[in-house]
């Protein structure tokens, strides 16, 4: 990657990446609460309203996005995590904000066991039409849906407590 | 998404693909969490000098800190592939007795461990 430098900075490269990552996750947070509600209120025929629309999406269109945005989301945040460690962390701790280091370690530990659950996850949405299913996959898609959401918001928080330009 | 009415309602017997997968997903967070209690990470990586030393190894002086998170991954990882290829081996009549609940339960009970591993963070 040393010849994207030749062109842009290092804090302009990482903040780029940041950027990229955050959109990604973006994305996988707005897929994954459709078809988390999707799964947890079942439209109901004759409401057409904003609330109605946003649930009555089809769950399996979503499902190998959501697990590519994931690993994507992923990996961008896991190498920009060797540079978060040094850069952000560090002056983190010296201003003492142990809660918000806390909810950053939590995010990275709570992200990881999702990623583990992916495999199945996809599996069971690839089958979506098996009743037997039916309750595994609801609580799963639940379960990854408010794991997205506690590390956007996490993320989101460190971001502010430190900012760009790392 | 609930279930077409026309659809089969029955479990099927669990092929081997969702038994490996199954196994895998609950294994890697349990893993995960042992990896970090016990600090069994497969290696460590000091970001400050890009070296990488094999298992568990403390930050060295005027190097910076120590990552342990990719070796947790790594070694939760292979953990699980193991425990799941092994248990896609099983015979059907067991494979189909795994509790597919065991995938979004097993994450939220690890929740309270996590917390508390954290303890060092919760000071007021």
């Amino acid at each position: 990657m040393d010849f994207v430098l030749d062109y842009i900075s290092v804090n302009t490269f990482w903040t780029l990446l940041f950027i990229v990552h955050a959109l990604l996750a973006v994305a996988l947070l707005g897929a994954l609460t459709h078809q988390a509600a999707a799964v947890l209120a079942r439209p109901r025929a004759g409401v057409g309203g904003l609330v109605a629309r946003f649930r009555s999406v089809s769950g399996p269109v979503y499902v190998t996005a959501i697990c590519v945005l994931w690993v994507c989301t992923f990996v961008l945040g896991g190498w920009i995590y060797a540079k978060y460690r040094i850069y952000v962390r560090i002056p983190i701790e010296q201003e003492g904000l142990f809660k918000t280091l806390g909810a950053f370690e939590l995010k990275e530990h709570l992200a990881s066991i999702g990623l583990g659950l992916l495999p199945f996850y996809w599996h069971l949405w690839k089958n979506a039409r098996n009743a037997a299913y039916d309750s595994a996959r609801k609580w799963l898609t639940v379960v990854l849906a408010v794991i997205c959401w506690y590390a956007f918001l996490a993320g989101h928080v460190v971001n502010n407590v430190r900012g760009f330009g790392l | 998404m609930s279930a077409n009415p026309e659809t089969p309602s029955t479990t099927p017997a669990a092929s081997r693909f969702e038994t490996f997968a199954l196994v895998f997903g609950i294994a890697f967070g349990i893993l995960y969490v042992v990896c970090d209690l016990a600090a069994w990470p497969m290696f460590t990586y000091h970001p400050g000098t890009d070296r990488i030393d094999p298992g568990y190894a403390p930050a060295r002086r005027d190097e910076g800190p120590a990552m342990y998170w990719y070796g947790w991954l790594a070694s939760s990882a292979l953990g699980a592939s193991i425990l799941g290829a092994l248990a896609a081996l099983l015979p059907a009549k067991i494979r189909g007795k795994i509790p597919l609940s065991l995938a979004w339960m097993v994450p939220i009970a690890l929740l309270p461990v996590l917390l508390y591993s954290l303890k060092f963070y919760w000071r007021w």
